[in-house]
């Protein structure tokens, strides 16, 4: 634990606190929205994780986000009261009979021939186990692949872009089972027991927001560990770190999974506030964007980075919903980023870091002063 | 009689008919300090390459004590007590001196094992202890990015002596390096005789009479002589190898 760690930990428990009273002062819409943005922070911390402190550039983000996102929905739709109205006694999912061939059963088994890959999604937390596992098993897959052929840096990133996009037309492609270009929407509220998350009441809000504080601060807790140490020690010289008898593939493996994990953690959150999983999650311009955020807010801290997520949103739905702006707004965003790639590299967090450190050190020569004009006064007594 | 830490056995590697290094036999004893010598092209890092798993040879064997480690991964000669420092000096940059030798004092290489927080108190004296030792105590707090490049190179010795292997590979640990640095350095390295067997690559002639027990020359990738400073400098092989048959001149 560094001199630093006191106040970092203020400044967590700051954030923490902002959000929970966010409810306080902002309407349903608002809360909503602002809901989102967490959850978009959420994928922030992902991104930091794996690009500040693995040093792997995921620039096919979305594919976890993705993931997670349609497990989830997958089971919410079944749940939805359309899917129950199909003239069959167990849910079927609208969209499957509007693209269903004639004469086939109006039955979740068999109304096509993918079609029973939905029938464990009629439990919503065989959805939610799965928007975990499914990205964890993708990143553990990619991982084991990329990492262990020693396949590093922008040759990394090209992989995971041309993957997004790979799985992207794949889910537009089968129509049959994932109503393709239109996504899944329609979906059912998200319940535990009986209590029924609506997206835009307030308990649904301290959910995502606990969620964040939560991820926010096992992220935090696990680069803290030796482990996540070594993970920043790969990423500053891989081959010394191998020499000194560490497994890097492992390592790096295992933080790509944690941040898929996250990723796909973030897309069932999202499907809960938003109420649909679309193919655009897939976009490349939505994982890009990520990272953009990242950058923004510093992508080597964990919660610069989730700021960075939450502020940019916030500046882009503010901006881009000013009539004077409407049509330039992407600009704007545009040069900010420009700007804070040019004159804070390490982004808002970078600038927080060095004010506190020229706060700690004024503090510390402050207390020297102190401590020397006592010396000399007891001298003089 | 000592025991042997090291052992060559034949090994040779061909790169699509080049024989970078040809039959190399040769020993260490435990605790032994040896240099390699030889010039440009005589397979002195490929063989420290071979050594520590960098390369995988296409003959010969390596045994550290009785263990076999030949073509073995790198983590794993790394784990069974084989340290090996870079021609061009790598440590972490991004982290705090201190930090670097934490990383090295982690001594089990899995993930899961390393899901914890803090380090042994022995662990922080280790890392006190070899700070004092490089001379870096009062840069314990700087980036490693900052440091300059004789102490990025004592920091990467550092490294290998927290990671405390029983046989260290250091490849021209003063390329680079002022005469004092130089110094400073040769004063490190024999403090490490006794406790480590040491196999260090280097031409600077005056830092390897510092340091120098034996030496072993290699040429086009075989061993052309071994013995000690004044056997090699006398030897007329040697000087034929280096100056070419009619000496200079």
């Amino acid at each position: 634990m560094s001199a630093k760690s006191r106040p970092v930990i203020v400044i967590y428990l700051a954030f923490f606190a902002l959000i929970m009273c966010a409810p306080l002062i902002l309407d349903p819409f608002w809360l909503n929205r602002i809901a989102k943005y967490l959850v978009f922070g959420m994928l922030g911390v992902a991104v930091a994780l794996s690009w500040g402190y693995a040093g792997i550039l995921n620039l096919g983000q979305g594919l976890f986000f993705g993931a997670g996102a349609y497990m989830l929905a997958m089971s919410l739709k079944l749940a939805s009261p359309t899917s129950l109205q199909q003239g069959s006694d167990k849910p079927v999912p609208d969209f499957m009979l509007w693209n269903a061939e004639p004469g086939s059963p109006t039955e979740l088994c068999c109304i096509n021939k993918a079609s029973f890959l939905w029938l464990p999604f009629q439990h919503q937390w065989f959805g939610v186990v799965m928007g975990l596992v499914l990205p964890v098993a993708i990143a553990t897959i990619i991982g084991i692949i990329v990492f262990r052929k020693r396949i590093s840096g922008v040759f990394v990133s090209i992989i995971t872009l041309a993957l997004v996009l790979l799985v992207r037309l794949v889910v537009i492609d089968a129509q049959p089972v994932t109503n393709g270009f239109n996504g899944l929407t329609d979906l059912a509220w998200f319940k535990i027991g009986e209590f029924e998350f609506d997206p835009y009441i307030v308990p649904t809000y301290y959910f995502v927001a606990i969620a964040l504080c939560m991820v926010l601060a096992a992220a935090r807790l696990l680069i803290e560990t030796r482990a996540g140490l070594i993970l920043q020690a790969i990423r500053d010289d891989q081959n010394r770190a191998r020499y000194l008898g560490f497994d890097v593939p492992l390592y790096q493996t295992f933080f790509f999974a944690v941040s898929a994990g996250i990723a796909g953690l973030a897309g069932m959150f999202y499907v809960v506030v938003s109420e649909f999983a679309s193919p655009t999650f897939m976009d490349l311009t939505f994982s890009i964007t990520m990272v953009v955020w990242a950058a923004v807010g510093g992508r080597s801290s964990i919660l610069g980075a989730c700021i960075g997520a939450i502020v940019i949103n916030m500046i882009s739905a503010t901006v881009s919903e000013t009539a004077g702006f409407a049509e330039a707004w992407k600009v704007i965003i545009g040069l900010i980023f420009v700007l804070v790639v040019l004159y804070m590299p390490r982004g808002l967090a970078g600038l927080a870091h060095d004010l506190l450190d020229r706060f700690l050190a004024r503090q510390k020569s402050a207390s020297q002063r102190a401590v020397s004009a006592s010396d000399a006064s007891q001298l003089a007594e | 009689m000592s025991q042997i830490a090291l052992t060559i056995d034949g090994l040779g590697v061909d790169f699509g008919g080049f024989k970078a290094v040809n039959g190399v036999s040769l020993t260490v004893e435990d605790g032994e300090l040896r240099v390699l010598l030889g010039a440009n092209g005589a397979g002195k890092t490929t063989l420290m390459d071979l050594i520590s798993g960098k390369t995988s040879s296409t003959e010969g064997r390596v045994f550290l004590h009785d263990i076999d480690i030949t073509n073995w991964e790198e983590h794993k000669i790394a784990r069974a007590g084989v340290g090996r420092k870079f021609q061009i000096p790598s440590v972490f940059k991004e982290l705090t001196v201190r930090r670097n030798l934490e990383v090295a004092t982690c001594r089990n290489p899995g993930v899961l094992a390393n899901l914890r927080f803090g380090f042994s108190k022995q662990a922080e004296q280790d890392v006190d202890r070899v700070l004092d030792l490089i001379g870096l105590t009062d840069e314990a707090s700087r980036l490693a990015a900052y440091l300059s490049h004789g102490q990025t190179q004592w920091l990467e010795l550092g490294l290998l002596i927290t990671q405390n292997p029983k046989v260290i590979l250091l490849d021209e640990p003063t390329a680079g390096m002022t005469q004092a640095e130089t110094h400073k350095t040769s004063q490190i390295v024999n403090s490490l005789k006794g406790k480590h067997t040491l196999i260090v690559v280097e031409h600077d002639m005056a830092f390897v009479r510092e340091i120098a027990e034996r030496i072993t020359v290699l040429h086009l990738g075989q061993v052309l002589a071994e013995g000690n400073v004044e056997q090699i400098e006398t030897d007329p092989k040697v000087r034929a190898a280096y100056l070419g048959s009619k000496g200079i001149g």
